[in-house]
C-alpha cells in the first residue's frame, strides 16, 4: 500500500492529520488548476481551500480504485466551472502577479539567456490571460492536458465527458487560442513597426 | 488559406517525415494562423505550475475547524428549532383534546378503552379470516399459477432492489 492510499484510508477513518498529508501532497496541482481556471491568486486560494473541504466532506464516497489526484482535480474543476458559470464575468488580473501566481519579477540576469527567458515569461502570461476567453469546461480540459499532463482518458473521467468530446474540446481550444494569439500579434505589429521606424 | 493537413499534424502532435516537415516549414512562412498554433503549442508545452502561498495546509486546518464549528452550531440551531416547532405544533393540535380530557377524564378513558377493544377484536377476526383463506386457496390455484405469482413477486422485488441501488449509488467526482 502506498503512502497516499494509507493516508486516504486513515483520513476515511477520521484521522485529520492524514488528510492534512493529502492536502500537503495535492495543494500545488489543485491550486494551479484553480488559478488557471479563475485567474486570480486570492480566488484560486479560496477555491482550492473549498475543494479540499468538499473532498474532506465526501471522502467516504471516494472510490480507492481511482487515483486520488484525478478525483480531487475533478472536484476542483467542477467547483471552478460552477463558480465561473455563476459569476459570468471573471476578472483576470495581471497587474501584480506573473503567470506563476507570484509577484511579478523581471527576468533573472544570471539565467543563461535572460532576454529569451523574459519573452517566454511574457508569452506564458499572455496565454494565461487568453484562457479566460475559453468556455469553462474547455479551459479545464486544456489545463488538465497541458499543466497536469493528463491523458484524454483521464480528462474524460475527471470532467465526465467522452474521450471524443475531450479531443474535440481540446482542438477547439487550441484553434481559439491560436486565433487570439494571431489577432494580438497583428494588433501589436503596427506598434512594433512604429517603434522600429523611430529607432532607425 | 487551406490549413490541411498542417493543422491536423499540429493539433495531434503527429510524427512527420522530413519531407512533411519541409512542407510544414514552407506553409508556416506564409500562414500566420498555423504559426500561432505552433507558438501557442510551444507556450502550452512549457506551462509552469502555480503554487499557493506558504502555509496553505495550516490555513486549510483553520478553515476546516471553523467549518466544523459552524456546522455544529447550525445543527444545534436546526435541532432546537425542530423540537420547538414540533412542540408548538403538538400543543396546537392536541390542545383542545387535552383541555376536554382534563375537564372530563372518565368519558375519555371509556372512549379509549372502547377503541382498544375494537382494534383488538378486529385484528383477531382478520387473522382468523386470513388463516381460512390461506388454507382454502392452495386447492383452487394450480401449481403453475403459484409459479407465475411467485416469479412476479420475485421480479418486482428485484426491480425494487435495483431501483433503490441505482438511486443511492455513490457518484464519483462529487
Amino acid at each position: 500500500m502506498t503512502d497516499e492510499n494509507a493516508w486516504v484510508l486513515q483520513a476515511q477513518q477520521g484521522n485529520d492529520d492524514a488528510f492534512t498529508q493529502l492536502v500537503e501532497a495535492y495543494q500545488k496541482p489543485v491550486y494551479n488548476l484553480c488559478y488557471r481556471m479563475l485567474g486570480e491568486p486570492e480566488t484560486a486560494e479560496d477555491a482550492a481551500q473549498e475543494t479540499f473541504l468538499r473532498a474532506y466532506q465526501n471522502l467516504h464516497r471516494y472510490d480507492s480504485s481511482r487515483s486520488f489526484g484525478t478525483w480531487i482535480l475533478s472536484i476542483a474543476a467542477h467547483y471552478c466551472i460552477d463558480r465561473l458559470r455563476k459569476k459570468k464575468f471573471s476578472v483576470f488580473s495581471m497587474d501584480a502577479e506573473d503567470e506563476d501566481g507570484t509577484p511579478f519579477e523581471v527576468a533573472d540576469p544570471a539565467s543563461p539567456d535572460p532576454e529569451v527567458e523574459s519573452v517566454k515569461k511574457e508569452d506564458r502570461a499572455r496565454l494565461h490571460i487568453m484562457l479566460k476567453d475559453l468556455d469553462p469546461t474547455d479551459r479545464a480540459a486544456v489545463i488538465m492536458r497541458y499543466w497536469h499532463d493528463y491523458s484524454e482518458i483521464e480528462i474524460a473521467q475527471s470532467l465526465k465527458l467522452t474521450v471524443s468530446a475531450v479531443k474535440s474540446r481540446l482542438h477547439r481550444s487550441r484553434r481559439a487560442l491560436a486565433g487570439m494569439w494571431q489577432a494580438e500579434k497583428s494588433r501589436a505589429h503596427p506598434e512594433r513597426r512604429s517603434r522600429e521606424s523611430l529607432a532607425f | 488559406m487551406n490549413h490541411l493537413p498542417f493543422e491536423e499534424w499540429l493539433l495531434n502532435n503527429m510524427p512527420i517525415t522530413t519531407e512533411q516537415q519541409r512542407d510544414l516549414d514552407l506553409h508556416l512562412r506564409t500562414c500566420a494562423y498555423c504559426s500561432a498554433l505552433v507558438e501557442t503549442g510551444k507556450v502550452l508545452g512549457s506551462a509552469k505550475m502555480a503554487a499557493p502561498a506558504p502555509g496553505f495546509a495550516t490555513r486549510f486546518q483553520a478553515r476546516l475547524a471553523e467549518r466544523k464549528i459552524a456546522e455544529r452550531r447550525n445543527k444545534l440551531w436546526g435541532m432546537t428549532l425542530f423540537i420547538l416547532g414540533g412542540l408548538v405544533l403538538l400543543t396546537w393540535a392536541t390542545g383542545p383534546y387535552l383541555v376536554s380530557f382534563f375537564t372530563s377524564p372518565a368519558t375519555w378513558i371509556s372512549v379509549v378503552v372502547g377503541w382498544l377493544v375494537f382494534i383488538g377484536t378486529t385484528l383477531f377476526a382478520l387473522t382468523d379470516a386470513g388463516l381460512v383463506i390461506l388454507s382454502v386457496i392452495p386447492n383452487f390455484l394450480p401449481p403453475f399459477a403459484w409459479l407465475v405469482l411467485l416469479s412476479t413477486f420475485a421480479g418486482a422485488g428485484l426491480l425494487w432492489s435495483v431501483s433503490i441501488w441505482r438511486f443511492v449509488r455513490v457518484p464519483q467526482g462529487v
